[in-house]
């Protein structure tokens, strides 16, 4: 019998995941995919809000105000990269001047710390690169900027390391409220028993809720695409770029990332299928047409890659934390879409503070420790650490990809570490090799084999992302 | 540890490049990524190789043991599973930043070095094929080197788009090991590769080529594979007309869109960039505009034949050879190099004119396919030299040796292509 079983380890189970673990409670996370953050959490602009755009007294609000904040402490304690940007919100003429105005409004209710209003010629002497059609922008200083999947892995092991449970490749099929308690079943043939359940399945928190109840929401997913601009493109601008918000979101941004690649987009459309991540020629075409009305001269030559992302878009218009009505113990995390990584450090505190009141019932650890370890990356180390290092384990001499210059004993503990993963993919998110510009093309068969000889598997049974997702069909020199 | 010159890469313009030098007594030495030599000519197992240089028709790693066994015996120094991160120059001295599991992290000085990188691929992210994203959908050479080093099949049920010349070798090649190949798609109007490539590799082997195709959408399985592509035909914008789509159920897509060379290394150092070949402008040296800094092979341009990447490694190699025995050329005059009508680039990009040679190789690509052809090169709106070309095509680079004598002091050279009258 667990305390709490958390469904969904995206940014948003994992932070609620990481939270619980300072408890006296036994807690599970279950999540259907091969890794954490591999959803929602896995394709997003991976910005910081300063929390200028959200109606006044929303939870989205408030939370993305106090989330933003709450980034200074996990930087520290959880080792997530930061880079501090600031943004900003651009018009091009007086009537766009005037929504720039009502923005202002919104930043002071919301209590956004730091703003200030340039001119376009202010603003183009900080940012060179800012188009030139620009003539007000509103600048945001503590918009900032995250590496998402790194966010989910940090509080994933943290919490590991405080005594949290995490499966992977378990679907939830069914649940039951049995005698007071909940019976989760997974793949159809185990079952968990927990007092508690939250919710945290993102594109699918409907369907969860569904299995038990007739849920408080529907998602109405949305999908946003994007290009992803070489890191050499380091510097072309500084701050991330907004559009003036409109019906359709936040519109196409221009925004620098932590390893110096920038994204270009999201566009925006409604669509039916959640897990339907496909990107169109439509799609990649508006993000070209609009993105250049934030900055000139983008260096289109330099993409290496385009994606779309799912986002949660549910029928309520904030964010839905709460117990159901019905179902007392099954807790909704529902319709976290932007700003949910701005408010993921808010969002664990206040559903296990605010919401569920878990302090009631269960003691805190007195031997909780708030901190993990950064993950080492060997190239941005200084010199005499790398001697060190190296004098310790050989393999951090041997480059294995070239492009963002990762060596073989990064991958080796990728693989074998506290949240190892076995897949191509799954090693990509953790230590970038294969994200650069030849994206994987030199470095994939060697990551291949690596992976083969450390779990000593076959290269036919190395999987690409999820279990069944082999790269080989055969292999075609049997030895003798 | 000061040497002469470093060669970074042991392909076939590397091992070039250090023979010749060494040859001169110069101080070599060669830096290789892998743990073997000879580069990418490994994974190529077909036939084809060396009927320039050796009159005679080598498979891949034939032709790279015929250079191989030469550099051996030439007790050259090199480095194997060795990777260059950092190249840096100081005071007229270079400093390249190793790293090794053998050896760790370490700095060789020298007075020139050679860049033959070769290229890398572009990849679907580069031309942004809208759909999903599956596994089977793969760089040629990618697969190459999975199925012929390694011995793993990759798909059995195979679409290639674009006809460079890998994707060509690689569509016979699968059908070879058993998987059904169902055809390749071109956007141009014309072949990719190599005309000996089409006969000999899609129409022996009745692999439908489908010019002015390209691919439209990729779509996934259940389990994140590649179950299905579509194809359209494209008008002369490349935009793919409406009514023309075509499904093909495949779960590998094979990429031949290109190679761009790798010169990546150079970051660091402020080189000028051709945006034509995507690479550095060198001079009639393979000299960057970094003293001492020279670039060949596949990194400096695409080639089609390993054998004029031997030759002209060669050359750099000379070229480096002079550069030493003369310290550098007191550069006076530099005449630019531009390419004219219906040609996509030209190498070099500038004549130095007080490196004095018999004559310039210029290597250039034309833009669209045409018989009879007439190469033109003025110099101040004057024919200064011409040379008939039977039959020029984009896919294959043709080289032309430019007289120095014809070359006159002042004036920028533009070179042309038109057809006969």
């Amino acid at each position: 019998m667990y305390d709490f079983i958390i469904i969904g380890a995206g940014v948003i189970g994992s932070s609620v995941a990481r939270e619980l673990s300072k408890y006296q409670a036994k807690t599970l996370c279950l999540e259907k995919e091969n890794d954490v953050a591999n959803v929602q959490s896995l394709a997003n602009s991976a910005i910081i809000h300063a929390g200028h755009n959200p109606e006044p007294g929303s939870l989205k609000a408030v939370l993305s105000v106090l989330g933003n904040k709450l980034y200074d402490t996990w930087e520290k304690e959880l080792s997530i990269p930061l880079l501090r940007t600031g943004a900003f919100v651009a018009a091009h003429n007086e009537k766009e001047e005037i929504i720039i105005e009502n923005l202002l409004k919104t930043t002071i209710e919301n209590m956004v710390p730091e703003y200030e209003v340039l001119t376009g010629d202010e603003a183009r002497e900080i940012e060179p690169n800012l188009a030139k059609s620009i003539t007000k922008v509103l600048s945001l200083p503590t918009t900032k900027v995250t590496y998402p999947w790194e966010v989910a892995f940090a509080c994933m092991e943290n919490a590991i390391n405080n005594g949290v449970e995490f499966q992977k490749n378990k679907q939830v099929t069914s649940i039951k409220k049995v005698n007071g308690f909940f019976e989760i079943e997974v793949n159809k043939e185990e079952i968990y028993q927990t007092k508690y359940v939250i919710n945290a399945a993102g594109v699918a928190s409907d369907d969860i809720g569904q299995m038990i109840e007739e849920p408080p929401f529907k998602i109405k997913p949305r999908k946003g695409e994007y290009f992803v601009l070489d890191r050499r493109v380091k510097g072309f601008v500084n701050h991330v770029l907004y559009p003036l918000p409109s019906e359709k979101g936040k519109g196409v941004l221009v925004t620098p990332q932590v390893h110096g690649n920038i994204l270009l987009g999201p566009s925006s459309e409604f669509i039916d299928d959640k897990f339907e991540a496909s990107t169109t020629d439509e799609g990649l075409k508006y993000i070209k047409e609009h993105s250049v009305e934030l900055a000139e001269n983008i260096p289109f030559n330099m993409i290496i890659r385009s994606f779309a992302g799912i986002r949660s878009t549910s029928t309520c218009d904030d964010f839905y934390i709460k117990e159901s009505k019905t179902n007392k113990g099954f807790y909704y995390l529902g319709g976290i879409e932007s700003p949910g990584l701005t408010a993921a450090p808010a969002i664990g505190p206040y559903l296990v503070n605010e919401i569920i009141g878990v302090g009631n019932e269960f003691e805190l650890k007195s031997d909780f420790n708030p901190r993990r370890e950064p993950r080492l990356e060997f190239h941005r180390l200084p010199w005499r650490k790398q001697q060190a290092l190296l004098d310790e384990d050989h393999l951090y001499g041997r480059i294995i990809c070239k492009c963002e210059k990762i060596t073989e004993k990064e991958i080796i503990d990728a693989i074998h570490g506290p949240l190892g993963s076995h897949s191509i993919k799954g090693i990509k998110k953790r230590v970038r090799a294969g994200a650069g510009l030849c994206q994987g093309g030199y470095c994939e068969e060697k990551i291949m084999k690596i992976i083969a000889r450390e779990l000593n598997i076959s290269p036919l049974d190395v999987e690409y992302d999820d279990p069944q997702s082999k790269i080989f069909k055969e292999e075609t020199k049997v030895d003798e | 540890m000061m040497k002469d010159v470093i060669v970074i890469g042991g392909g076939a313009g590397g091992l070039a490049a250090a023979i010749e030098t060494h040859q001169s007594r110069k101080d070599v030495l060669l830096i290789e990524r892998e743990t073997f030599l000879g580069g990418i000519l490994n994974q190529c197992i077909h036939n084809g190789f060396g009927l320039e240089v050796f009159k005679e028709e080598y498979t891949g790693p034939e032709y790279a043991d015929q250079f191989i066994e030469t550099f051996l015996e030439e007790k050259i120094d090199y480095l194997l599973d060795t990777t260059v991160i950092g190249l840096r120059k100081e005071n007229d001295v270079f400093f390249v930043k190793t790293s090794s599991e053998k050896d760790g992290i370490r700095f060789f000085q020298a007075k020139a070095v050679v860049v033959s990188t070769g290229s890398y691929e572009r990849t679907r992210g580069q031309i942004s094929i809208p759909g999903d994203r599956p596994y089977g959908v793969i760089t040629a050479g990618s697969a190459q080197r999975y199925l012929n080093i390694d011995g793993l099949l990759i798909g059995k049920k195979v679409f290639v788009l674009g006809s460079g010349d890998i994707g060509l070798i690689m569509a016979r090649r699968m059908k070879l090991e058993g998987a059904e190949v169902l055809g390749v798609a071109e956007i141009m109007p014309h072949s990719n590769g190599l005309t000996r490539n089409i006969v000999q590799c899609l129409n022996d082997f009745d692999i439908p080529l489908y010019l002015s195709h390209t691919v439209t959408e990729i779509i996934g399985d259940d389990e994140n594979r590649l179950s299905k592509i579509k194809v359209s035909k494209v008008d002369e914008s490349f935009k793919p007309i409406e009514g023309t789509e075509k499904e093909f159920e495949v779960d590998t897509l094979l990429l031949s869109i290109g190679l761009i060379p790798d010169v990546t290394l150079l970051d660091e150092l402020k080189v000028e960039i051709d945006s034509r070949t995507k690479s550095v402008k060198v001079n009639q040296a393979y000299e960057t505009n970094i003293e001492g800094l020279f670039v060949c092979g596949n990194a400096l341009q695409v080639h089609d034949l390993v054998d004029n990447v031997t030759l002209e490694s060669k050359r750099a190699g000379q070229a480096v050879n002079r550069y030493l025995d003369k310290g550098k050329a007191d550069v006076h005059q530099s005449i630019y190099l531009n390419p004219g009508n219906n040609l996509g680039y030209v190498t070099p990009q500038r004549i130095d004119m007080d490196i004095i040679q018999d004559y310039i190789t210029l290597s250039f690509r034309s833009n669209k396919k045409m018989e009879k052809a007439i190469c033109k090169v003025f110099q101040n709106e004057d024919i200064i030299f011409e040379k008939k070309l039977v039959f020029v095509l984009p896919a294959e680079m043709e080289t032309i040796k430019l007289p120095f004598e014809k070359i006159n002091e002042v004036g920028d050279i533009r070179v042309e292509l038109e057809v006969r009258s």
